[in-house]
């Protein structure tokens, strides 16, 4: 047995707990579950699970992205209005006699573009991602305001539209939103877990350093992070388009907190290198399903974003409480193995922190 | 991505002709020449030992050959052709492989995953979707795990959680894995236990006969022999010589790593000594008791007085700067006491000990000491602002200027203006400004960590002045260095300590001794250091 | 000396290129709108300016800390809110007020404990508290009619005039002057900068880091609040979404005036002019007929321009002001 005991960095130690979505949030979900059925029968039926998942899908879609982007140690602010301007592009092709399918993609487009610009302003101009991904947010939102001319576009819907955004079930059993997202999920936890681009992702945030070291290319490991995350986003305003019937100026907005949120308590961390599929899932999940129980229980939807807001402050502080117990553990274990390798000097630890 | 590590050919050159080849290569940051025209050749088949005290250049020597710097002037040639290393692939490409001295993986990744890092296997159609194969990349490094220690278990779990040691062994192994002409070893055998010394040595003997050229950073003088071919000293960023370690015994080595013999002859040291020494009562300042700080520190116990220099002596890592934080209170020991002035303290921050009259000379001058963007003005006065403040409150700019200007005639700073930004100074001139910072708070006692490392030799001998100076006026001082000369020259009494603990003190013979008997001073410190690793 | 020597001499002086970019835009606007420099819109120009110079003026502290605040959006917005609503209520002027200013005070506290105490990353904090608030301005909203009160002497904090001067950009200006000597001329403002240039050594120069990065957010979070009290004076309404997207302004601001991202760098009257200068900016375009809504494009691309051209100089102003290479000047060290 090993008598050398892991002193890893602070960081990485907060992660721990956390980092296991499976264990905390589901005992969470299935306690909440639980009380809310005594509240609101209607919680449990068939009918309202159906919608929660139909919900779902946007916060899905989006967790996922920025899932990506904080394994790679970066933040994605500009999703809410990235989702909006590609919800807008679809929208506004189709009413201009675009084939559907091409209308569609071009959305996605947009999204993917919107990620790529973002990319470049953090990679190429050296702009912190989160200013860089702000100034994204404020433009695309700018944008879509300026072209709808403040009032929403309307009158594109078709009946294949109303199957895209879910409003219509695909044969009478599932919507196609929940399909793609379900595909989604499997493609990006397969890609995150086996493939040669997921590895390369939690290296370069775990340890931009020893990335570089080993010959990887940050820059292009967190491009492909920011363009994945723009086409998430694409993607969710896309479907948003078909689900909302109309696209005003304003949709999409707050969304990013909504996907912060998701992927934080399911376990992605800001400094990187942590986060799993299965994490943003049960992230989504839970911010929808609360969302939901505060619907049934008749609190005004004014209400959720101080809730998200709130959710986000006690996961950051949960964090903290877990690592600064972890930190005592490990202390105490040390202390029964005497014979300790010293660690290189850490003197600014605490000046930061 | 590199899927074919094993294609590359490794072209045999001549056994003769070196497989790299460096010459005249420098390295020049602003104010400090890192590395001077230095050469070096690594033959096909050699384990090639590289000496010298920190800051003599192995890292930056290191860096070049592995892409992560590069060099203001010389050249490198590649198996007779000469050839550019830009980036760490750069060097990857040319067959050169490192392991750093700093942990260079990534934490949340594991044995295997780090190990085949940026040189991922992707086998047949799984080309396409680049999906990894996994099982490939554990069967190649199991064999190589196992020996080397370590369990199926080990290389599952993400190396953050595997401890200091089995995270050395990774990055060994990550370098061993691949089918190299050069690798770099730089203090490989760091916190390894003595059998897994022999392992690695085993393997590097092993590489050896299959034509690969080793560079080897140690400090342990004790494993080069029987071991290395060739061994190469550097000292102060120059080559001092190629020797066959046939004909060296760890004396003439050391000689040559700290320039011992030369010492007494380095009439360009102006070091007058110190003048009068303090006459006043010799109360003590600071003293430590069993102060323990898991994992860093062991039951230190210390006491330096007034008109006294404690040195400190000890290898990298042996946990001086770690006792200095306690000291400074940037770090809280779990067990033991400070007493200062002879009374129990509780030290919380460098706030904190600032009041109490410690301050700091920070060992990296360069991120933990200069405030670049600042003037050397406000350099000086940021440690106690107060002090220059109208009723504490609003700065007094005449006031501060005058402080500045007082400092710098004092300590000989040689600039044009105080408001002049530090940033643009030489690495001496930044060490006095710092030091003016400390003394600008009155301090009773003033740690300094390393405070000649990178600067010229003149300016290394009014740093001594300074210190010299401080403790003649009643301050107390701690001089943290890995220049024995230096410490031997510098101290009242040295502490040796090794792995967190406090292995020995000696009186110094101080400077007025023969040049010999300091000579043997610094056998005995060495041998302490190092777990007697060098006879004495 | 060469022209282009000369000429990064003057743009090398705090502030030089964006006053004179400035300038060319004023000329520009004035020949392209004779409106533009009537005296009633310069007027407008100024009062309308207030908040956001005040917001920017806040953030600056926080700046060059090197740390970010977020929250500022939604704290103006709340703090208005709070302020109009004690003011309808019958508050006395100096009640409303500090109604306004605690409001921002507790974003202040709440952000600096996070960050300062906790230690957790500054702009995920203001972020979350950026959205909380905002929430709450909509929750206060929907239950709560903000449509004016009737206590002229609250009106009169931003709506009066003294000599010609709406009191609302006095009461800015001399907050500006405190906040600027705050900055410059205290200890506490210079360990702002010390800890923006190097927290580690900084912190091993006796300076509490910690304590700095506190104040920091409680100042950034009490001028916000300020910043709320003149608004909801100057609009006599708050709407629910009040606020929404000053943060971008702010940080646009700052970086237009040539304060770092990276901490270390800037001053109060250069933010200042920053934000004052994007004001301008959109009330010319405006004037020559540009929808207003573009504004938030202009906002982001300036980000993005301030910050790529701030890299530009440093570089170009490096190149040309030194001649001396540090190869030669590590030589000429070497042969002394």
């Amino acid at each position: 047995m090993s008598s050398f005991l892991n002193t890893p960095s602070l960081g990485y130690r907060v992660e721990g707990l956390l980092a296991k979505p499976g264990s905390g949030l589901v005992a969470l979900l299935v306690l909440f579950i639980i009380a809310m059925t005594f509240v609101a029968p209607s919680f449990l039926s068939f009918g309202n699970w159906e919608n929660i998942a139909n919900q779902a899908v946007f916060v899905l879609l989006l967790a996922l992205g920025m899932t990506i982007v904080l394994i790679a140690r970066g933040i994605d602010l500009s999703v809410g209005s990235v989702m909006g301007l590609s919800a807008g592009v679809a929208a506004f092709l189709i009413n201009q006699g675009l084939i559907f399918p091409l209308a569609l993609l071009a959305g996605i487009g947009c999204g993917l573009i919107c990620g790529l610009l973002n990319a470049l302003m953090i990679t190429k101009l050296g702009l912190p991602d989160f200013v860089a991904t702000l100034a994204m947010l404020g433009v695309a939102r700018g944008v879509l305001f300026l072209w709808t001319e403040g009032t929403p576009f309307t009158r594109y819907m078709t009946p294949e539209y109303r199957l895209v955004g879910g409003q219509v079930k695909l044969g009478g059993i599932i919507t196609i939103p929940i399909i793609v997202a379900v595909v989604l999920c499997i493609l990006v936890s397969l890609m995150l877990r086996k493939s040669l681009i997921g590895r390369h992702l939690y290296a370069v945030g775990g340890s931009p350093d020893a990335a570089r070291l080993s010959g990887i290319s940050v820059s292009a490991v967190k491009t492909f992070a920011y363009v994945v995350s723009g086409g998430c986003a694409g993607l969710a305003g896309v479907i948003l388009a078909g689900r909302a019937t109309n696209v005003a100026p304003t949709l999409g907005t707050g969304y990013e907190i909504l996907a912060i949120t998701a992927a934080i308590i399911g376990g992605a961390a800001l400094t990187g290198g942590q986060g799993r599929m299965v994490g943003a899932i049960l992230g989504a999940l839970t911010i929808t399903l609360i969302a939901n129980a505060m619907n049934i229980a008749g609190v005004t939807s004014e209400w959720q974003q101080v809730v998200t807001g709130i959710i986000l402050l006690l996961a950051i502080l949960l964090d903290r409480i877990t690592a600064y117990f972890k930190k005592r553990q490990t202390s105490a274990e040390i202390e029964q193995s005497p014979q300790q390798e010293p660690t290189p000097a850490t003197a600014p630890r605490r000046a930061i922190s | 991505m590199n899927t074919n590590e094993n294609s590359q050919s490794v072209p045999v050159a001549p056994a003769d002709q070196p497989l790299v080849s460096v010459r005249g290569i420098s390295k020049v940051y602003p104010g400090v020449v890192a590395l001077a025209e230095v050469d070096i050749d690594l033959r096909p088949g050699e384990i090639h030992g590289l000496l010298g005290e920190n800051g003599a250049g192995k890292s930056t020597l290191i860096n070049i050959l592995s892409g992560t710097v590069s060099p203001t002037a010389g050249t490198i040639r590649i198996s007779g052709s000469e050839s550019t290393i830009a980036t760490p692939r750069d060097a990857q490409d040319l067959g050169i492989s490192t392991v750093h001295q700093e942990q260079s993986l990534a934490p949340n990744l594991t044995a295997v995953e780090n190990i085949f890092l940026g040189r991922e296997i992707i086998t047949g159609r799984n080309r396409l979707t680049g999906v990894l194969d996994e099982k490939e990349m554990r069967t190649r490094v199991l064999e190589l795990a196992h020996e080397f220690g370590l369990t199926d278990h080990d290389i599952r779990v993400p190396v953050a959680a595997l401890g200091a040691l089995k995270q050395h062994v990774v990055q060994i192994i990550k370098a061993l894995a691949f089918r190299t002409k050069v690798l770099i070893l730089d203090e490989p055998t760091s916190g390894l236990a003595d059998h897994e010394r022999h392992t690695l040595f085993s393997y590097m003997r092993q590489l050896r006969n299959k034509g690969i050229s080793l560079l080897w950073v140690t400090h342990r003088l004790d494993e080069l022999f029987g071991l290395a071919d060739t061994i190469t000293v550097l000292r102060d960023g120059r080559l001092v010589a190629t020797v066959d370690p046939a004909g060296q015994s760890a004396e003439s080595l050391v000689r040559l790593m700290v320039g011992r013999s030369t010492l007494a002859a380095r009439e360009d040291i102006v070091d007058e000594g110190r003048a009068h020494g303090f006459t006043g009562s010799r109360d003590e300042v600071v003293r430590l008791e069993s102060v323990t700080r898991h994992p860093l520190l062991h039951e230190i116990s210390l006491s330096v007085r007034r008109g006294e220099i404690l040195g400190l002596a000890g290898i990298a890592g042996a946990g001086r700067t770690e006792t200095a934080m306690v000291i400074l209170g940037a770090d809280r020991p779990d067990a033991g006491s400070i007493f200062l002035h002879s009374k129990p303290a509780v030290i919380r921050s460098p706030r904190d000990a600032r009041q109490k009259g410690i301050a700091y000379v920070p060992e990296e001058r360069k991120t933990h000491a200069i405030l670049g963007d600042f003037s050397i003005k406000r350099n000086i006065t940021i440690s106690d602002l107060k002090r220059t403040a109208a009723a504490g409150l609003f700065l007094r700019g005449g006031q501060e200027t005058a402080t500045a200007k007082r400092f710098v005639s004092d300590l000989g700073v040689k600039t044009s203006s105080v408001q002049e930004k530090i940033r643009n100074l030489s690495g001496g001139n930044q060490q006095k400004v710092v030091i003016a910072r400390c003394l600008f708070t009155e301090p009773d006692l003033i740690i300094f960590d390393e405070p000649t490392q990178g600067i010229d030799v003149g300016a290394k001998a009014e740093v001594y002045r300074l210190i010299y100076e401080f403790v003649d006026q009643g301050g107390a001082a701690i001089v943290i260095s890995s220049e024995l000369p230096e410490l031997i020259r510098v101290s009242d009494r040295i502490a040796v300590m090794r792995e967190g603990t406090i292995v020995g003190e000696l009186e110094s013979t101080g400077r007025d001794e023969a040049a010999s008997e300091t000579s043997e001073l610094g056998e005995r410190i060495i041998s302490l250091a190092t777990r007697g690793a060098v006879a004495a | 000396m060469s022209i282009f020597q000369r000429s990064s001499r003057v743009l090398a002086i705090d502030g030089a290129a964006v006053s004179i970019v400035f300038l060319i835009m004023c000329a520009y606007f004035a020949i392209a709108s004779p409106y533009f420099l009537s005296p009633d819109n310069i007027h407008n120009t100024f009062v309308e300016s207030v908040s956001a110079v005040l917001l920017a003026a806040g953030l600056t502290f926080v700046l060059i800390s090197g740390g970010i605040d977020l929250s500022i959006g939604s704290n103006i917005g709340l703090s208005a809110a709070m302020t109009l609503f004690a003011s309808m209520n019958g508050a006395p002027t100096v009640l409303a007020l500090l109604a306004g200013v605690a409001t921002g005070l507790i974003f202040g506290l709440v952000n600096g404990a996070f960050i300062a105490g906790l230690g957790v990353s500054d702009f995920i904090v203001t972020l979350a508290t950026l959205s909380v608030g905002a929430g709450v301005l909509q929750v206060f909203s929907a239950s709560t009619q903000l449509t004016g009160t009737a206590d002229s002497s609250f009106l009169a904090l931003a709506r009066g005039e003294v000599a010609g001067i709406p009191t609302g950009v006095l009461i800015a200006v001399v907050i500006l002057f405190v906040l600027e000597i705050a900055l410059i001329k205290t200890p506490f403002g210079r360990t702002i900068y010390a800890v923006g240039i190097n927290p580690n050594a900084a912190y091993l120069a006796a300076v509490s880091v910690r304590r700095t990065k506190f104040l920091v957010f409680v100042i950034s979070g009490i001028v916000a609040g300020i910043g709320g009290v003149l608004l909801a004076s100057h609009l006599n309404s708050v709407q629910p979404g009040l606020g929404g997207g000053y943060e971008l302004t702010a940080i646009a601001g700052c970086v237009v005036g040539g304060v770092a991202l990276a901490g270390g760098r800037g001053s109060i009257w250069r933010a200042a002019l920053g934000a004052f200068f994007l004001s301008v900016l959109s009330r010319g375009l405006q004037l020559i007929g540009v929808d207003p809504l573009w504004f938030s494009i202009v906002t982001g691309a300036a980000i993005v321009a301030a910050v790529a051209f701030d890299r530009g100089a440093q570089k170009w102003l490096q190149s040309t002001l030194r001649p001396v290479s540090p190869v030669a000047a590590a030589a000429t060290q070497n042969a002394q």
